[in-house]
């Protein structure tokens, strides 16, 4: 009766084998490709210190009008441009705006990544239900995997800085996109599709001429999500050696700096409510415009 | 909160044991007990006095688990525990210099481990290739040799994560030496873990690194790191205490200095003196080469081994070493009981 109360497990030396032939596998699989894959980085590593040095060089003023600007274009709301710019405002004057740049620039490249590969991934799901079961599971598994037991792996095979703080934030911020243009593209009437056959729409025309319109306010539900969760990466990406909003909030916390990490805590939220906001409202306004039946 | 029940316990526990060992009379080396302390390097030194002390001189051991500073408060307050194998001084500075003028305590051996402490580390492939590298001076010259992935231009000098004591520190230095007008940039690798993990992947696949890390440790042990030589002598305590380790604000004009050296002692009580004096000879000479003790620590990290396991695997296989610090016969009779 033995293996009813202890659990009949594997023995202690073949455990230690087993980890040690995973971990040999891994070691050598990072010796014989690891400076391929990281070449194979390098052009988006020089981009994103490029787009970095962009964000930090421009002159402030012409930043903050830049950013005015597109969330004018995207909210169409007077409060959301005055809130912006108050906040960027306090940002710059509490001294934080180098490492508010750093991170700006870190998380719209995240985005743009997150959503030029997810929206394509959902739109596949969307069509196939054998695709959609491959990738539910994986997409369950990026979103719930503890943060480290990927970034050391990725550490092993990059190095610390920008690119594996760019794939740690991609991992965890990629499923709601993908999963928002699934559903969104499977929500769509039935009977509209079928009008659509019945005008002799080919795939792609009733794709993009029918599905993604109908679609578009729950894909950019995922893309405000999307943006929401790079940001929450953001303090994780700087235990990598990301520069930007994170690295102050470590050290806050390290040392109990109340002051230090409520302030930098609170950019990020800032930069949060922002990009929330104003994707809120350019959802919102595509929703208003399909409602009145204009296109 | 764990941590302050967890030392008062430890307290509690370490005065009562060394009360009652305290009282108890001793005949030729009689009866001992030794400061565990709660990190690897510690236990196995504690556990290899236990075996050498029990098998080699007959004393009766008895290991009590400690941390700095319950342990030293316990030795200074009650005169037990009697031997404490690893204690970090510099935390103890004031009160033991006064125990020791006193005769209560006594430092029965100055460093017991070698090449110990904090600094600057090269990768052994890196001072395989490039010989002419041996002082922190020689590396400054040359940051191409270890490019910042950002920024090619540049090297790359990995320093302390974000917030701990020696980010300081390591940025004060880095503007002492002036590295950044050589053509360095100082890394945030931002957590432990993003240290560990610059340090390996570098030494795994053979690249240069250049970078703050301290030792005794499993990860010097593992790759082998080799500490660098500063080049310069260690720039006083003032500069040290009122600069180095200060805000940059604090610190306006470093000096270049070598990392302040960790005091480590083996502290014994004047009990144990009396007592097991025939053993005092072994603690003095007891010193591990930093090497052998990292290659200890990877030993424990990689088998989960307790610090018992560790002690006999260390008296198994480096006997070369620990028969130095014993006399032929001892040495012997230890070999014999193992």
């Amino acid at each position: 009766m033995e293996w009813f109360f202890n659990f009949p497990d594997m023995s202690r030396s073949d455990l230690r084998e087993f980890k040690k032939t995973v971990d040999f596998a891994f070691t050598d699989f990072s010796r014989s490709y690891g400076a391929e894959i990281e070449g194979f980085f390098e052009p988006l590593l020089m981009f994103l210190v490029w787009f970095e040095k962009f964000f930090i060089n421009t002159p402030w003023p012409l930043i903050i009008f830049g950013i005015l600007v597109l969330a004018w274009i995207g909210s169409r709301s007077i409060p959301v441009v005055i809130g912006t710019f108050l906040s960027f405002m306090l940002i710059g004057y509490f001294g934080m705006w180098e490492d508010t740049m750093s991170t700006l620039a870190i998380i719209l490249v995240a985005t743009f990544l997150c959503i030029s590969i997810g929206i394509p991934m959902g739109i596949a799901m969307a069509r196939s239900n054998k695709v959609q079961a491959v990738i539910v599971p994986v997409l369950d598994v990026m979103q719930t995997i503890p943060s480290f037991v990927y970034l050391i792996p990725v550490v092993m095979l990059l190095g610390i800085g920008k690119v594996p703080g760019l794939i740690a934030v991609c991992i965890y911020a990629i499923p709601p996109i993908v999963r928002l243009t699934n559903l969104g593209i499977r929500l769509v009437d039935k009977d509209v599709l079928e009008a659509a056959d019945s005008f002799g729409a080919n795939y792609w025309q009733k794709l993009f001429g029918v599905q993604m319109p109908l679609a578009l306010p729950t894909i950019f539900a995922g893309v405000n999500q999307t943006i929401m969760m790079a940001l929450a990466m953001v303090v994780i990406a700087s235990m990598i050696g990301v520069k930007g909003l994170g690295l102050p909030v470590l050290r806050a916390i390290s040392n109990q700096y109340l002051a230090l990490g409520l302030m930098n805590g609170l950019a990020i939220v800032v930069l949060a409510i922002i990009f929330d906001r104003v994707t809120q409202k350019f959802g919102l306004r595509m929703q208003k415009y399909r409602n009145d039946g204009k296109d | 909160m764990k941590r302050v029940f967890g030392a008062a316990f430890t307290m509690a526990a370490t005065v009562a044991v060394g009360l009652s060992w305290a009282t108890i009379g001793n005949a030729a080396c009689g009866k001992v007990s030794i400061a565990e302390m709660n990190w690897a390097s510690a236990e196995l030194m504690a556990n290899v006095d236990k075996i050498i002390l029990e098998k080699g001189y007959g004393c009766e051991v008895e290991l009590v688990a400690g941390a700095t500073m319950p342990t030293f408060t316990s030795m200074n307050e009650k005169g037990a525990p009697d031997v404490a194998p690893e204690l970090w001084a510099n935390a103890v500075a004031v009160p033991l210099k006064k125990a020791v003028g006193e005769n209560r305590l006594m430092v029965a051996n100055k460093s017991p481990i070698t090449g110990l402490g904090e600094g600057w580390w090269l990768p052994p492939a890196t001072v395989k290739k490039h010989p002419e590298l041996k002082t922190a001076l020689d590396v400054i010259n040359r940051p191409d040799l270890f490019p910042y992935s950002e920024d090619k231009s540049k090297g790359a000098f990995v320093g302390c994560p974000a917030g701990w004591g020696c980010q300081l520190a390591n940025a004060n230095l880095f503007r002492a030496f002036e590295m950044e007008k050589k053509g360095w940039v100082l890394v945030d690798p931002g957590s432990a873990a993003g240290l560990d993990g610059s340090m390996a992947k570098a030494v795994e696949r053979g690249e240069n690194w250049f970078g703050y890390y301290w030792s005794p440790t499993s990860m010097i042990g593992k790759y082998k790191m080799h500490k660098l030589d500063f080049g310069v002598p260690f720039g006083g305590k003032e500069n040290w205490d009122n600069c180095i380790v200060k805000p940059e604000k604090d610190c306006a004009d470093p000096k270049k200095s070598s990392w302040v050296k960790s005091e480590v002692n083996s502290v014994v009580s004047a009990n144990f003196k009396k007592n097991a004096g025939v053993a005092m000879d072994y603690i003095a000479n007891r010193v591990y080469p930093g090497a052998i003790m990292n290659g200890m620590l990877v030993f424990m990290t990689e088998q989960k081994a307790s610090g018992k396991d560790a002690a006999f695997e260390f008296l198994e296989k480096h006997g070369d070493v620990w028969e130095k610090w014993v006399s032929p016969d001892v040495a012997k009779k230890i070999k014999a009981s193992l």
